[in-house]
């Protein structure tokens, strides 16, 4: 299991962007994340409820209660309007991100 | 499914109650619960889905430092103002203390100027407290 900074640092883009594509809760989120990435990232629980606070804090997601199923009054996660423009500006970022660091990657290999 | 209950409400037995708290920890209850089914539904016997889901839970000193904030923020405010609230206290009760002594000074003594020395004494009382009010200025500032 790959557990690095990077991932770690782009983890609020990440769940955001999950969020955005539809409402979710927690669990959903964790294992939707595990079978994108074919079970070589999981997410920890702790992790994940650390990230739903700060998204919250900032205002860049809502939680509301979803119907019962299954016996249980599962606590779902929308995004607002700040959320979908914090998700752009930070998807930018990545990818400006991840050209510099390809660029920088390439030309060190050249040069090999 | 009582020892998944168990072990969450034991991680967060430090935390102060709040709404926020007992949110998070009913949240987490119910998606650990679904884990749980969701291991045994692939085979996994209900014991060992249980103690896998508590392992792979996770380190909760961020969630802790979140809820904290939420109340801490909130109770911080009203004691610095009961700092301030001691200093005025001193300010005007040692005033009354130097007035009654100039009074009884110059009522009955008026020729012999004494009332400075118990002045002085009640001074250290507001000073004290001036210093106390201060440094906790400081202190808040410093957060």
């Amino acid at each position: 299991m790959i557990s690095s900074d990077i991932i770690r640092g782009h983890l609020d883009a990440i769940i955001l962007k999950l969020i955005i594509e539809k409402d979710r809760y927690g669990y959903e989120i964790s294992k939707e994340i595990s079978s994108r990435t074919d079970n070589t990232f999981e997410i920890k629980e702790a992790t994940l409820y650390a990230v739903f606070q700060r998204l919250e804090k900032n205002e860049y997601i809502v939680s509301y209660s979803g119907q019962i199923t299954h016996g249980r009054k599962r606590k779902y996660y929308k995004v607002t309007e700040s959320g979908q423009a914090y998700f752009k500006e930070k998807f930018k970022e990545w990818q400006t991100t991840k050209e510099i660091i390809d660029m920088l990657m390439e030309v060190k290999n050249e040069k090999n | 499914m009582k020892k998944i209950r168990e072990y969450v409400e034991g991680m967060f037995k430090d935390v102060p109650d709040s709404k926020e708290k007992t949110d998070i920890v009913q949240e987490i209850i119910l998606n650990l619960e679904e884990k749980v089914q969701d291991l045994i539904e692939q085979g996994k016997e209900e014991e060992d889905a249980i103690n896998k889901s508590i392992v792979e839970f996770g380190d909760i000193t961020e969630i802790k430092s979140g809820l904290m904030n939420i109340s801490g923020s909130e109770q911080k405010r009203p004691k610095s103002f009961s700092h301030a609230n001691n200093l005025m206290f001193s300010v005007f009760g040692s005033m009354l203390l130097i007035g009654l002594f100039i009074f009884i000074n110059f009522y009955y003594s008026p020729n012999t100027i004494w009332f400075v020395y118990p002045m002085f004494a009640v001074l250290w009382w507001p000073l004290s407290l001036f210093f106390v009010w201060l440094n906790n200025r400081k202190k808040g500032k410093d957060d």
